[in-house]
């Protein structure tokens, strides 16, 4: 759905490009993850897919067309939402929304959404007067009132308190079970790691890496098992290869010990993060 | 242009909201309390001076602020992952004013008709106060993309009116040589007092048609070379550019 060749971006007062050289492609109805520290290139990726920073270099292509061939119906099949909360503060949160779905040709009932991020009761109310979760709710909302195809979320639920984040990650699932399509930049490595088909790590300007959550796992973990039994009172650790595990000793420790804890040594999206790149998500 | 509608309907909903409208209306009561107390010669020469005020003043600070609480609230960003264009956005700002100035027109003569029971040519104020409202919604446009906060649009406004409004001012005092007075008429403001003061009084048609030829051909290139140009490179700015 949109092919990304060599772009390259840097910013008038910039020495350096900011985004340098990055490659990569996202399918139809897949949720493709971008994860890299502060600064790395994700929104400026972003921004530039979404056609807000103009004069990149390299080539981006959107159904098989060049970005730029699109004018401003673009914007009909894509919804964005950006990491700042964004609203007219002193307009309530029902009617910034009906005035940006005034400016759509395709548009879905409000009154779903808003129930369903647990916004509806507050409707009335001015978005100023919104906390910060609530902005962001708001803003998510914002990026679906079109029914796009497309959507690109910067950081979702950054600020969002768990029972909301977790509803809106289901609300981004559903839109994928649909077939819509998502880019999602997030340093949240859970977030990625439930919802993404796909992630590519930026560092620096650079793709670092590119894959499955599940085979960057596999590619980068540790394939053992650490068990944690007691023994007379006292705490032993034992670590098996996976090619261990079918040995008789490790089910002689399963039938007879005391278990605690058993865990497979797979690693989290974040230490491969730190492995591949070198730098850490939260600078 | 299908969302001009809907971005004027979405800007006059902002501009009650924010109580930009209330402000403006206590301006227009304050200049019906004026006219209450003056007669005659005077109250015709007064008139005109609403209407140049509200066109060239009120305009460039009503525009200053919808953009003042844009930039505040970031909410061109969203606003341009949307549909709209670039030309839309903007003409959306200039008929906003427009419609703003001829809902004072009609506002200011409905009660200087009542209270005094004054008219004048509408036919010719009606064209004048849209085209001196468009020039100066743009003028505005211009200065607030070059401010960084509201301080500094209100000292790049206080400069505009030093160096384009008071010298015609001065020149009407005898301070300003009429040798050089007789220029003024490039100054945006001069020309639009021109345009104003035809429908009040016999104004040299020359005048007329050069200010409208003028203040048009301004208008066209202050969109072109200068409030676009200024928007692209603002809208970088707000992406940190």
């Amino acid at each position: 759905m949109i092919k990304v060749n060599n772009l390259r971006y840097k910013y008038q007062k910039s020495k350096d490009y900011t985004v340098n050289g990055i490659d990569f492609q996202i399918n139809e109805g897949e949720i493709f993850g971008f994860l890299g520290p502060s600064g790395a290139g994700k929104s400026t990726t972003q921004k530039v897919l979404i056609k807000l920073l103009r004069g990149f270099e390299g080539e981006i292509e959107y159904q098989g067309k060049p970005l730029n061939s699109y004018d401003d119906q673009f914007y009909q099949d894509i919804g964005v939402s950006f990491e700042m909360p964004i609203s007219f503060s002193k307009l309530t949160a029902l009617e910034n929304l009906e005035f940006f779905q005034r400016l759509y040709k395709k548009t879905v009932d409000l009154a779903p959404l808003l129930k369903r991020v647990g916004l509806w009761d507050d409707r009335h109310k001015k978005a100023g007067e919104y906390s910060k979760g609530m902005k962001i709710r708001l803003n998510f909302i914002r990026a679906l009132i079109n029914d796009p195809m497309f959507l690109f979320l910067d950081e979702p639920t950054n600020g969002v308190d768990p029972a909301n984040s977790r509803i809106m990650k289901d609300m981004i699932l559903e839109f994928k079970q649909k077939g819509g399509t998502v880019f999602l930049t997030s340093h949240i490595m859970g977030d990625v790691d439930e919802l993404c088909d796909r992630v590519a790590f930026i560092a620096e300007g650079k793709l670092r890496e590119e894959g499955s959550p599940r085979d960057l796992k596999l590619k980068y973990g540790r394939r053992t098992v650490t068990m944690e039994y007691r023994e007379n009172g006292e705490l032993h650790t034992r670590i098996f290869t996976m090619e261990e595990i079918k040995s008789p000793a490790f089910f002689k420790l399963l039938q007879e010990k005391e278990i605690e804890t058993l865990h497979s040594g797979e690693t989290t999206l974040e230490e491969i993060f730190i492995k591949v790149t070198g730098v850490k998500l939260r600078a | 242009m299908p969302n001009l509608r809907a971005l004027i309907q979405g800007e006059f909903i902002r501009l009650n909201k924010y109580n930009l409208f209330a402000a403006n209306f206590v301006v227009l009561l304050f200049w019906v309390f004026l006219v209450w107390f003056l007669e005659g010669d005077v109250l015709r020469q007064f008139i005109p001076v609403i209407f140049l005020m509200d066109s060239v003043m009120m305009t460039i600070l009503l525009v200053g602020a919808t953009l003042f609480y844009e930039k505040k609230e970031h909410t061109i960003n969203s606003v341009m992952v949307t549909p709209v264009t670039e030309n839309e956005y903007l003409l959306s700002k200039i008929l906003v004013n427009a419609l703003n100035s001829l809902i004072t027109v009609a506002f200011i003569s409905l009660a200087v008709y009542l209270i005094k029971g004054v008219t004048y040519n509408y036919w010719l104020l009606v064209p004048a106060v849209l085209l001196v409202t468009v020039v100066h919604t743009l003028i505005g446009i211009r200065l607030s993309y070059s401010a960084k906060d509201f301080t500094s649009l209100l000292i790049n406004y206080m400069i505009y009116v030093f160096v384009f409004v008071l010298p015609p001012v001065f020149a009407q005092f005898g301070l300003i040589d009429a040798s050089v007075a007789r220029f003024f008429i490039l100054l945006p403001p001069e020309a639009s007092s021109i345009l104003i003061a035809s429908g009040f009084a016999d104004v040299e048609l020359w005048k007329i048609l050069f200010s409208y030829g003028y203040l048009t051909l301004l208008s066209m290139l202050m969109y072109w070379f200068s409030v676009k140009p200024m928007f692209n490179e603002y809208m970088m700015k707000e992406m940190g550019v």
